[in-house]
């Protein structure tokens, strides 16, 4: 229980999963407009984001609007969970209650 | 920098730099503050909404007030307060409408939330429509046109205000829910003031409010946007 999950535990995604945690149940947002609430370069999210892909974490999905492709991003059922166990243990280690 | 496609481009930079965890509390503060940016971020548009609302009310029931307010010193045209009037609403409207939009480019919600944005957004059109129908019949009626100078300002900021509480319901939003019944205060208070000073109290009351409440906002972001510079740049 007191183990920090290590795909969330890095400052980078540990952002990505915040901002995408912020979004409604079942929302998403364009990858363009996260980068901008992050100010992360394109590379550096692209890659964090694979990695929470990895896991299972983010649900990407790719559309077109006209001929511009967009893809949008947001948390997995999976994700979601994780995030919260994350946050209860980093308050367990913390000595709240979480 | 990128194709939209999601995917890193020849300029994308090392992740390395943020991919090591600090320390529990450093980690749980860089959490919240993201979260605060991210809202912080999402509503900045709020303070300019409640700033271009502000300056309606106070020009346009300013504009009102001052047909027979400063009489005999001074009558503004009713040709000319009227469209005042209208204009600046139609302007606040217009540019509110613009920066929502805006604030959610990029943005998905799920089908609920869409059904909830579309139906409170109908609901403005149907009452304003439903009140300019129900205040014409009471003129059909018999109503006065001194009468009329108080149901209309009146109807209308009271169901503002009873929006503005909905909204506050709908997303949680406190200033909402105080702007809102401030507003229900204002409208059923104004007449009280006789013509034409319930202009003039709409004016002030509305027009001031909306200004407190825009400064509050901004001043409430910068703080959140100063804590959130914590350590958040990747």
């Amino acid at each position: 229980m007191d183990e920090l999950d290590p795909v969330i535990h890095a400052q980078a995604r540990l952002r990505i999963m915040a901002a995408l945690s912020t979004l409604e149940l079942d929302g998403s947002i364009s990858f363009p407009r996260l980068q901008e609430l992050l100010d992360m370069t394109a590379g550096n999210l692209s890659t964090h984001l694979r990695k929470l892909e990895d896991a299972s974490y983010v649900d990407i999905n790719k559309t077109h609007k006209g001929r511009t492709p967009i893809t949008y991003l947001g948390l997995s059922k999976k994700g979601r969970r994780a995030f919260e166990d994350y946050m209860d243990t980093l308050r367990t280690v913390l000595g709240e209650q979480p | 920098m990128t194709n939209n496609s999601g995917r890193p481009d020849a300029t994308g930079s090392s992740p390395t730099d943020a991919d090591a965890p600090l320390d529990p509390a450093a980690m749980y503060a860089l959490l919240q503050n993201q979260q605060r940016s991210v809202e912080t971020q999402m509503g900045a548009f709020v303070p300019y909404i409640t700033l271009a609302w502000g300056l309606t009310w106070l020009i346009g029931f300013g504009a009102l007030w001052l047909i027979d307010g400063l009489q005999p010193t001074f009558s503004l045209p009713l040709a000319v307060a009227v469209p005042i009037f209208i204009a600046t609403i139609l302007i606040s409207g217009g540019f509110s409408a613009w920066l929502g939009i805006r604030s959610g480019r990029g943005m998905r919600g799920n089908t609920a939330s869409a059904f909830t944005g579309t139906v409170y957004g109908i609901t403005w059109s149907i009452g304003a429509t439903a009140l300019a129908v129900f205040g014409g019949a009471l003129r059909y009626q018999g109503m006065t046109v001194e009468l009329a100078n108080f149901y209309y300002p009146s109807a209308y900021v009271l169901f503002a205000g009873i929006m503005y509480i909905i909204a506050a319901a709908i997303w949680h939003a406190v200033p909402s829910l105080v702007a809102g019944c401030w507003l229900v205060i204002i409208a059923v208070v104004a007449p009280f003031f006789g013509y034409p000073g319930h202009y003039l109290f709409l004016a002030l009351a509305g027009g001031l409010s909306f200004l407190a409440l825009s400064a509050f906002g901004a001043v409430q972001q910068r703080r959140v946007r100063e804590a959130a510079n914590g350590g958040n740049r990747g």
